[in-house]
């Protein structure tokens, strides 16, 4: 029986899902995190000299950690085929998304004035950087998550049939 | 599936010991071979020669009449499953089976099925997705099987696979190996120590002892005719018992009793009248009845028979003791006297240990 089913190779791939984990979101999902480490690393260069944007960087510090812990968390589920996991993915991205407009923008608009001179907080360069790094974080959590929710919603389907016939 | 000759094979280490003398055999395509002797006969070493895992000091191993001496392991086409499973301990049962063929790079669909119907034949559909640590030591070593038959070599090598295994299990996992061979119909040389596992899985068994071929022959053959004394003595459990007697006429005579030889017997040990030979007798053959006087030392009663342990009356000496399994349920206490008889015997040369024929 199990090897008849196994004749179609369409079938096969799918079959292959239950022994086989979802390293490609998982990989991804590591890969945003990488950028993500990428960008902040950039970010905390920058010598915004005010009380208001060091609240809130302290506010970026502590979103960066929650989402590396969150995004790691969810490679481990989204590897397992959790769908819970993938649409964690997918609000992480959107997330990503959001944060280019905040601290980035703030700090490339705003100006520091040492010793009667003014300076830029954060020059072009580094603003393309951030956004690239940011973007390119978001992207692989929103491929990630899409990549999940589609296999995951595959093998669910696929489960179901077995249990089907075997009852 | 395959043919495998061992022509004059040697072994001899770089500290000059030589661990396989002069090794030869003819293995036909879909034969079970069990290697069997004690604790550093050279039966492993022989079949990790075969392996490729060690290199061959001199004659000549052929697979399929092509000569593979010095062929890698790898370009051998032969799977090995070791005593102690050598799992991969992170991945999966599905990724320890599947491993070798993706190393191959071969298709995962092809893979998949493959590894699917290799589980299906060793029940361990319901276990993919467990790592080997939640296993038990059965499953673990059906995985390592697994793991030699997704690959469909040309030959199966087994190092002592159930050494690890309690007695149950090991009973079971032995009747699961004969299954398989008898559904793939594939070449295997086992190894073992164990004479139980030789005598009911082979087809042939080649026995050694300190690097040397004893015999090679049906597990009856071994049995029923063993080549030497060393042979009489390893197959057969409990082993046989020898006794020195003297040819005298038609009797074989030693301090303790006198036996009757038939005319066959007679024949057969005409070149040795009195000349000491080595008689050898199963306990299995031993029954009550006779005129041999045995004084009782213990009594183990296994249901269908009774182990007696106990000396030729009238003995001291170490060789003189015996042991018979007797048919049914006997009550001998420590002391009692029991007359036997010895209904099949075996002679041995005593100076070149062989079997007189």
């Amino acid at each position: 029986m199990t090897m008849n089913r196994l004749d179609d190779p369409r079938i096969v791939k799918i079959d292959r899902m239950r022994y086989a984990k979802n390293t490609f979101s998982s990989g991804l999902t590591y890969l945003a995190i990488l950028f993500n480490v990428f960008y902040f690393v950039s970010i905390y260069e920058s010598d915004v000299g005010s009380w208001y944007y060091q609240i809130l960087i302290g506010a970026s510090i502590v979103y960066n950690l929650v989402f590396m812990l969150m995004t790691f968390l969810a490679s481990e589920g989204v590897k397992n085929y959790k769908m819970g996991y993938s649409v964690l993915l997918l609000v992480a991205g959107a997330g990503q998304i959001i944060r280019i407009f905040i601290l980035p923008l703030m700090a490339y608009q705003a100006t520091v004035t040492i010793s009667k001179v003014t300076y830029p907080v954060m020059e072009k360069p580094q603003l393309i950087w951030v956004i690239i790094c940011l973007a390119a974080s978001a992207l692989c959590c929103f491929v990630a998550g899409l990549v999940g929710v589609y296999r995951s919603r595959k093998l669910a389907a696929y489960n179901a049939t077995l249990n089907q016939t075997v009852a | 599936m395959a043919n495998i000759s061992l022509k004059h094979l040697d072994k001899i280490y770089d500290n000059k010991v030589q661990a396989v003398f002069d090794f030869n055999l003819e293995v036909k395509d879909g034969e079970f071979i069990v290697l069997v002797g004690p604790s550093g006969c050279g039966k492993s070493t022989t079949l990790r020669m075969i392996a490729g895992l060690e290199d061959i000091s001199s004659g000549q191993l052929l697979l399929d009449g092509k000569d593979i001496t010095s062929a890698p392991a790898k370009d051998r086409d032969m799977a090995m499953v070791f005593q102690n499973y050598a799992l991969y301990g992170h991945m999966t049962v599905y990724e320890n089976m599947a491993f070798s063929l993706t190393l191959r790079k071969e298709d995962p669909n092809v893979i998949h099925r493959k590894v699917l119907a290799a589980a299906e034949i060793l029940g361990l559909t319901d276990q993919l997705n467990k790592k080997p640590k939640q296993l038990s030591g059965g499953q673990r070593q059906r995985v390592a099987m697994g793991r030699s038959i997704v690959r469909s070599p040309k030959v199966f090598l087994f190092d002592e696979p159930l050494s690890n295994l309690d007695a149950k299990l090991r009973g079971a996992t032995r009747r699961e190996i004969l299954l398989l061979h008898k559904r793939m119909n594939a070449t295997m040389l086992y190894v073992t120590h164990d004479q139980t596992e030789a005598l009911t899985l082979a087809d042939r068994i080649v026995c050694m002892s300190m690097g040397h071929v004893q015999q090679v022959g049906t597990p009856l053959e071994l049995y029923d005719t063993p080549a030497n004394l060393f042979v009489a003595s390893f197959i057969g459990l409990p082993p046989m018992n020898f006794f020195d007697v003297e040819i005298k006429d038609d009797k074989a005579v030693n301090q303790y009793f006198t036996v009757a030889l038939t005319e066959d017997e007679q024949k057969m040990l005409a070149a040795y009248q009195g000349k000491t030979v080595v008689l050898g007798v199963r306990p299995e053959n031993i029954a009550t009845g006779g005129d041999v006087d045995v004084a009782v030392f213990s009594n183990e009663n296994l249901g269908m028979n009774t182990l007696v342990h106990g000396r030729l009356c009238g003995s001291a000496a170490a060789n003189a003791a015996i042991t018979c399994k007797l048919r049914g349920w006997c009550d001998y206490k420590a002391g009692d006297h029991v007359q036997v008889k010895f209904e099949k015997r075996h002679f041995f040369d005593k100076e070149t240990t062989n079997a007189i024929r």
